[in-house]
């Protein structure tokens, strides 16, 4: 639907171009007529190419993570995995760290965002 | 061109057009005007009825998982959607503080009993997190109702005042609709969302001097307990509301029965919290000042000012700097980051300000969701 009606709005666009100039050089008294003509069927054509534009589609919601560390001061893994229902951050999770055996637990939940263009001073 | 060309017998039909152009537009000018803008009301208010009905559709799922069938509890929601909250008469401003506080008390009870009857099943933890995901239907709902009413009066009576005034906040409350519309999913879950920054540094630092989950005391107020951790030398009483669960609590109410547990032996109160950013300052950013850093209707705030004037406690505050997107969005990256330098400056302002053998009350303020002890 979208692509089709560009492509005839172009069309419509085109004619109406050529309406009006045709209009501006032909019999003087009926140039104005013309010269009207040519702009309102401009006008369709480009209402066909602007307009019909599909209402936008939601993004889907940015995902969020769940930032996993071993307990263990001198282990230094960490891992990130998607949100799971019942994660909050300071809970000990059930797995044993696959480097050093420790216990570990949830240090940071948190969105991933887009940077938003800032406006810098 | 020649339109209008000394021969033309169509060139009055151009004057004609021109000066009915202007005449249109310099006496209908501003009826075309409140046309659009009533136009733009228009599409800003139906985002807003949208907004609206996805949320109470998301509060509702949620509920239903808790004991009760969908259609009950879209009656019930719908019945305690406009819940309100008569603010106390303040032109005897004498203990008005008080009365707010009972009267938001008997707000907390209400709304916990409400949930309590449409998820039956729910254990505390979820009932606090439904309770939010209540509170955000019910604000989708309120600036829906109040932008649909003065969209209707300006339309009914062609108040041109009252459209101008709608159009141009219009920007401003979507702004604040989808912010709250996008942390619906956040409470539904248990997401942590930016306000918690405050109780996650207080567990935080408290773990970095040994403390764990055990070693929480919930004994201070409603849904507010402290951990008891010693930092070079000081006694220091981390105080946050339990989570978790969604809640805020009553810190107020918990600094003051602190102080008076220790009778008014406290050497200084520090308050963390999310502080709003201005617009070109960075999200996360650390700042220190004077003061109570609670952003509560009043009670809360007034408890912990007044407990400290009392006992000639200093007041001081550490916030993290954000705006209110993220504050009720789900928490982000550049908020964690921040956590270290916050307990830098509170150790080094323990450190500093107060003397071996002192006792320090730090209390982080803000929505425990997603954030445990
Ligand atoms: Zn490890």
């Amino acid at each position: 639907m979208g692509m089709i009606s560009k492509i005839i709005g172009l069309i419509i666009t085109g004619a109406g171009a050529v309406l009006l100039f045709w209009g501006m050089n032909s019999d003087p008294t009926y140039s104005f007529i013309w010269f009207l003509i040519g702009m309102i069927v401009m006008s369709i054509g480009f209402g066909l190419i602007s307009g019909g534009k599909q209402p936008e589609t939601p993004e889907p919601p940015p995902p969020t993570v769940t930032e996993i560390i071993c307990d263990n001061l001198d282990c230094d893994f960490k891992e990130l995995r998607d949100f799971e229902k019942g994660d909050y951050i300071l809970k000990p999770i059930d797995a044993t760290c696959p480097k050093c055996d420790g216990s570990m637990t949830i240090h940071g939940i948190y969105i991933i965002r887009e940077k938003e263009e800032e406006i810098q001073i | 061109m020649q339109f209008g060309g000394e021969s033309s017998e169509f060139s009055w039909i151009i004057n004609l057009a021109f000066f009915a152009f202007i005449m249109l537009f310099s006496l209908y000018g501003q009826k075309i005007q409140m046309w659009q803008w009533l136009k733009q009301i228009e599409s800003g208010l139906l985002e807003l009825k949208r907004m609206f009905l996805e949320s109470r559709q998301t509060a509702i799922d949620a509920f239903k998982n808790f004991g009760r069938p969908e259609d009950e509890v879209a009656g019930d929601l719908d019945r305690w959607l406009d819940y309100f909250t008569i603010m106390p008469v303040d032109l005897d401003p004498a203990g008005v503080i008080q009365r707010l506080d009972h009267l938001l008390d008997e707000r907390r009870d209400r709304f916990e009993e409400f949930v309590g009857d449409l998820a039956p099943e729910a254990d505390g933890k979820m009932r606090q997190n439904l309770e939010n995901t209540l509170e955000v239907t019910q604000v989708m709902n309120l600036i829906f109702r109040v932008v649909r009413h003065y969209y209707i009066l300006g339309k009914k009576y062609g108040s041109q005042i009252m459209i101008m005034q709608i159009q141009m906040q219009l920007p401003e409350l979507l702004r604040i609709a989808k912010a709250y519309f996008q942390a619906m999913g956040a409470f539904s879950v248990g997401k942590p969302i930016g306000d918690g920054i405050g109780p996650l540094i207080v567990s935080k630092f408290a773990r970095q001097y040994g403390a764990t989950k055990e070693d929480y005391i919930d004994d201070l107020a409603r849904e507010v307990g402290y951990y008891r951790v010693e930092v070079e030398g000081r006694t220091l009483f981390a105080v946050r509301a339990t989570g978790p669960g969604g809640t805020v609590g009553k810190p107020g109410l918990a600094i003051e029965n602190l102080v008076k547990q220790n009778s008014g032996d406290i050497s200084r109160i520090i308050t963390i919290d999310a502080a709003l950013k201005l617009e070109g300052e960075e999200l996360g950013r650390v700042s220190e000042g004077t003061g109570a850093a609670i952003g509560d209707p009043g009670p809360e705030k007034y408890a912990i000012e007044e407990v400290a004037r009392k006992n000639g406690i200093p007041l001081e505050a550490i916030v993290v700097k954000e705006d209110e997107e993220a504050a009720v969005g789900i928490m982000q990256k550049e908020l964690l980051n921040a956590i270290p330098e916050a307990i830098e400056r509170i150790k080094a302002s323990i450190v500093k300000r107060t003397e071996t053998g002192n006792r320090v009350i730090l209390a982080g303020i803000g929505n425990t969701i997603g954030i445990g002890l």
